[in-house]
């Protein structure tokens, strides 16, 4: 034995709480993905939209704003349910884009290099990492979708006056619940991409691949066996449908173009909307479970 | 069984599926530094993944210091890994990676750059510790790796393939440094084909081949064990034609040269004990000068070329 002298003292200082340990993946992954000054700009292009929305916020609820550009007083009302969901379906794209950008560079990296064990060899569950990773897509997403759609929420409320308020509360949770939704299924998707391809852009092809590809394959369905099941595949339609639920608008009239079919049996129920989505979600759970091991199996 | 100081594996089996990983394992490994040694696929890496509670085994129990992986958060505060990847994020610089790392380990950040600071000095990397990994060398980048797995200061290291592709010099400094830790009570367990090296810097060797340990123990007792193996022993003296003639008469003594300078002799035998004794009688019965004796093949890549055979890589 040539251990001369146990001198070796090991940390016993404090510890973080392990509850929030994910956060320092998040913050990490946060600070790679925004040194990218192209994903800043897009970012600030994706608040354009908003701008423009709280600029008709604004008018719609200033009679002098109206004289002074000459609309008539029978403006149009962004207090509708309506135009809150047209924001978020708007928002809600760019979110999309978001996802194909950010999501292909946040796991691929560390099973190319190598770096799981290293993060597992730590006090961190692959739950946690998950997690953590998720954080990044969350937070830049939440950014764009639900954290203006509230603003402008509140610039309405403010500039309405008083009952305004407790009559629409139930829209103020739809964009939240909503958005909150969309962002799950694009976090996980786009994390499973991330996993599963290991090249970024074939992973962002793959994101575009899944939603247009799901797209066409539901409307070839619906068309060419006259059933709406087929639309199970197409994930923008499912949370259309989820959004209108949310907004309870019963108008098909707001969606996409082909959800403006209202031919007798073309939409699926709201429930089976939610299923579709939930099975969507767990599909990419499974294979983030396959993909992110801890161990290398010597071959 | 609890063995607060040693890290033991009772009968520890692991299959992938229908792929073995190691089988029947039993080792009880004390303080100072362990070299795994097999090639490709023999068990090294699975051995340290159970070691680091990465994987658990399929069979049998794994006890690190007493703790086992259902009691991940003690476990993982005393076990720092060092895989072998070599990619590191864009613009970080070697100071902010381990300083990242040693936050996951709850280190709050207050204590962080403080122990940072202590991990990179321990490596020799101080100086440059500010610039980007991007701009190191490949000893560099593995010396923060190192640091990185250091810098919670854990009881039991665990570097796998530590040496690859590192130039002499470095490879020396991470061997001095692995053996300082090893001197002050660390468990310190290397996997490398650099089988001289590892032998130089060894406590204990643990050799596999396809998922079994072959031998383990000290590198003397692992030799000593292998009785039925010839042993090469160099003896030098000025007179070795009239030693090799004296010695050549035992039954254990299979084989005798002369070495290539004249001046000694290489002697194989079957009994190394056996041949000692007789070499002390004939040189004090025949007068023979004797300036030196040692084991000639006394190391590691000797006895794992004995054991494992053709299958091996080392180098």
């Amino acid at each position: 034995m040539t251990v001369y002298k146990r001198s070796y003292r090991p940390y016993e200082g404090l510890l973080t709480s392990e509850r929030w340990r994910f956060l320092v993946v998040a913050r990490y992954g946060l600070q790679e993905v925004l040194e990218s000054r192209l994903l800043v700009a897009f970012l600030v292009i994706c608040c354009l939209p908003f701008l423009v929305e709280a600029g008709v916020v604004y008018v719609a609820n200033t009679p002098s704003a109206r004289v002074l550009l000459g609309i008539d007083g029978d403006a149009p009302s962004p207090m509708r349910r309506e135009f809150f969901m047209g924001a978020l379906s708007f928002q809600g794209m760019l979110a999309f884009l978001l996802t194909a950008w950010v999501g292909p560079v946040l796991v691929s990296p560390d099973l190319v290099n190598g770096a799981l064990p290293l993060y597992l060899s730590r006090p961190l569950s692959r739950a946690e990492y998950v997690l953590g990773k998720a954080s990044v897509l969350a937070v830049l997403l939440s950014a764009v979708t639900w954290v203006p759609g509230l603003l402008i929420f509140s610039l309405q409320a403010g500039l309405a006056g008083e009952g305004w308020l407790g009559a629409n509360i139930r829209v103020a949770w739809a964009v939240f619940a909503g958005a909150g939704t969309w962002i799950a299924v694009l976090t996980l998707l786009g994390l499973a991409l991330s996993a599963w391809i290991k090249w970024r852009l074939v992973a962002s092809a793959a994101l575009f691949a899944v939603f247009f590809g799901g797209t066409a394959f539901g409307e070839m369905w619906r068309e060419v066996l006259r059933d709406p099941w087929g639309r199970l595949a197409n994930l923008t339609y499912l949370i259309g449908l989820v959004w209108k639920d949310l907004f309870a608008i019963a108008s098909t009239r707001p969606m996409a173009r082909e959800m403006l079919d209202d031919r007798r049996g073309a939409d699926l129920p709201v429930w089976a909307a939610w299923m579709g989505l939930a099975v969507a979600c767990g599909l990419c759970l499974l294979v983030l479970n396959r993909r992110l091991q801890a161990r290398e199996v010597a071959s | 069984m609890r063995a607060p100081g040693r890290i033991v594996f009772e009968d520890v089996s692991k299959f992938y599926g229908e792929v073995l990983g190691v089988n029947k394992v039993s080792l009880d490994l004390p303080p100072g530094v362990t070299s795994l040694v097999g090639p490709n696929g023999s068990g090294k890496t699975t051995l340290m993944n159970l070691m680091t509670g990465l994987i658990r085994p399929s069979r049998g129990r794994v006890t690190i210091l007493g703790l086992s992986h259902r009691d991940p958060e003690a476990l993982f505060a005393r076990v720092g890994y060092c895989t072998q990847f070599d990619s590191f994020p864009r613009r970080v610089t070697g100071r902010s990676f381990v300083e990242g790392w040693l936050q996951l380990h709850g280190a709050p950040r207050a204590h962080t750059s403080g122990l940072a600071a202590e991990a990179l000095e321990r490596v020799g990397m101080t100086e440059a510790a500010d610039r980007r990994v991007a701009g190191y060398s490949k000893g560099m980048r593995q010396r923060v790796r190192l640091a990185q797995a250091l810098s919670h200061r854990p009881e039991v290291l665990v570097l796998d393939e530590p040496l690859n592709g590192l130039d002499p010099m470095a490879r020396a400094e991470s061997l001095a440094l692995f053996q300082a830790l090893g001197r002050e009570g660390l468990h310190v367990i290397v996997s490398s084909h650099i089988l001289h090296e590892v032998d130089r810097v060894s406590d204990h060797v643990v050799l596999l081949s396809h998922g079994y340990v072959v031998a383990e123990g000290q590198i003397h007792g692992v030799r000593t064990e292998v009785t039925d193996h010839p042993m090469q022993i160099l003896v030098r003296s000025p007179q070795p034609h009239l030693l090799a003639s004296r010695l050549f008469a035992a039954p254990h003594v299979v084989e005798v040269k002369v070495h290539p300078d004249g001046n000694g002799l290489l002697v194989r035998t079957r009994d190394a004990s056996a041949f000692h004794t007789l070499l002390n009688r004939t040189v004090l019965e025949a007068g023979i000068d004797l300036e030196a004796v040692a084991p000639a093949d006394d190391d590691v890549n000797a006895v794992y070329q004995y054991l494992i055979g053709s299958e091996t890589e080392a180098v």
